[in-house]
């Protein structure tokens, strides 16, 4: 699967050589997904500790608006282009005890740092030492996972499957996953617009 | 040049970002954004694949993930230079100065205690808001939905508790 090697550069000229020979788009192309995401991200501030420490004390709703919206719409499309053959489902496990203790870690987390681990990188971009300081405790977080892997794993649980809701919906998936989506996208406008703005942000310009 | 996208055009553009990396054109799998942290610490600390199973287990998704992450900083450090202006270094977000003390000793410690646990309970979950929330849900997963729902709750909940007026601003 990967080289015997050693040493950083080693592996990080692996990590290229993986991505490359995986079949998942060449490196370019996810470096560039890469970038469309962060921009994503940083045009609508979504990864500003204001929007997201702001939506758990509910003073700012953009987060879940956007979510809320990208799902639903993705939702759709996506089920299209899996019956076009163009797409398949990716899905995760349901294990129960990793789900709710895991869940609730990561969403208590997210309160208090105010970043998740896809919105963090566009902040250490800006120049956020904070974020760097937190980013510096998540590689620590991944080193005690990954050396206690087994001692999670128990509490992660057994698997209960990969089910999702279109699964349950043998003749009628089309008009499930519409609902499902349609339903996402009508929350989303439903959610009132709150928004907490960072007076310190000389680039914040309406 | 365009500063600021509002919310429900960023939400749109994500949808067409995640059909694309979904189809066969482009990527063929979901994003995630939380398997390239345990995986560079794997090549930081220099652990042995070989030993540890976990790093066996993410040596492909993490390796992806890792050069989208490498995307991520490139693309948002050159916008934040050149586009959105918004590149300084800074200890305090405004808001927590707003809603919880003026201490920069306190806001380090609580932003490496809270990346600390949010790669941990990310992993732990198998997933994060790019690969449960975003990922998972357009896939209409039952263990994304049971992750959305408790996230939002958590969320919420230690916001209550945790942020407060700061009168001493």
């Amino acid at each position: 699967m990967y080289d015997k090697d050693t040493g950083l550069i080693d592996r990080l000229l692996s990590m290229f050589q993986t991505v490359q020979d995986d079949g998942h788009g060449s490196v370019l192309l996810v470096f560039i997904i890469g970038m469309v995401f962060g921009s994503i991200i940083q045009y609508t501030k979504v990864h500003k500790f204001e929007k997201i420490a702001g939506f758990s004390m509910l003073k700012d709703t953009v987060v879940p608006k956007m979510l809320f919206l990208a799902i639903g719409l993705a939702s759709i499309g996506l089920f299209v282009l899996i019956q076009l053959g163009w797409a398949s489902y990716h899905v995760k496990p349901i294990m129960l005890g990793g789900l709710i203790i895991g869940g609730t870690i990561f969403g208590a987390s997210m309160a208090i740092f105010g970043k998740c681990p896809g919105t963090g990188p566009v902040s250490v971009a800006e120049g956020r030492i904070d974020i760097m300081v937190g980013a510096l405790g998540g590689v620590f977080g991944g080193l005690v996972f990954t050396v206690y892997y087994d001692e999670f794993k128990m509490l992660m649980g057994e698997s209960l499957g990969k089910s999702t809701l279109t699964g349950y919906f043998n003749d009628s998936q089309g008009i499930a996953v519409l609902i499902f989506g349609l339903a996402l996208v009508a929350i989303s406008i439903a959610i009132p617009l709150l928004e907490e703005i960072d007076e310190d942000d000389i680039g914040y310009q309406e | 040049m365009i500063k600021k996208i509002p919310w429900w055009l960023g939400g749109v553009l994500m949808a067409l970002l995640l059909l694309f990396v979904f189809s066969v054109v482009g990527a063929d799998r979901p994003i995630g954004a939380s398997t390239y942290v345990p995986y560079f610490a794997g090549i930081l600390f220099d652990l042995d694949p070989e030993k540890y199973v976990y790093l066996k287990k993410i040596h492909n998704p993490g390796s992806w993930e890792g050069v989208m992450l490498l995307g991520v900083l490139f693309g948002s450090f050159i916008n934040a230079l050149f586009v959105t202006k918004t590149f300084r270094f800074t200890v305090m977000p405004a808001a927590w100065k707003k809603y919880k003390n003026n201490s920069v000793t306190s806001r380090l410690f609580w932003s490496f205690v809270g990346g600390f646990f949010l790669i941990i309970g990310a992993r732990l979950a198998g997933g994060c808001t790019s690969g449960h929330f975003l990922s998972g849900m357009t896939q209409t997963a039952f263990s994304s939905m049971i992750f959305g729902g408790v996230v939002m709750v958590a969320l919420v909940v230690t916001g209550k508790l945790f942020y407060k007026e700061n009168r001493d601003v």
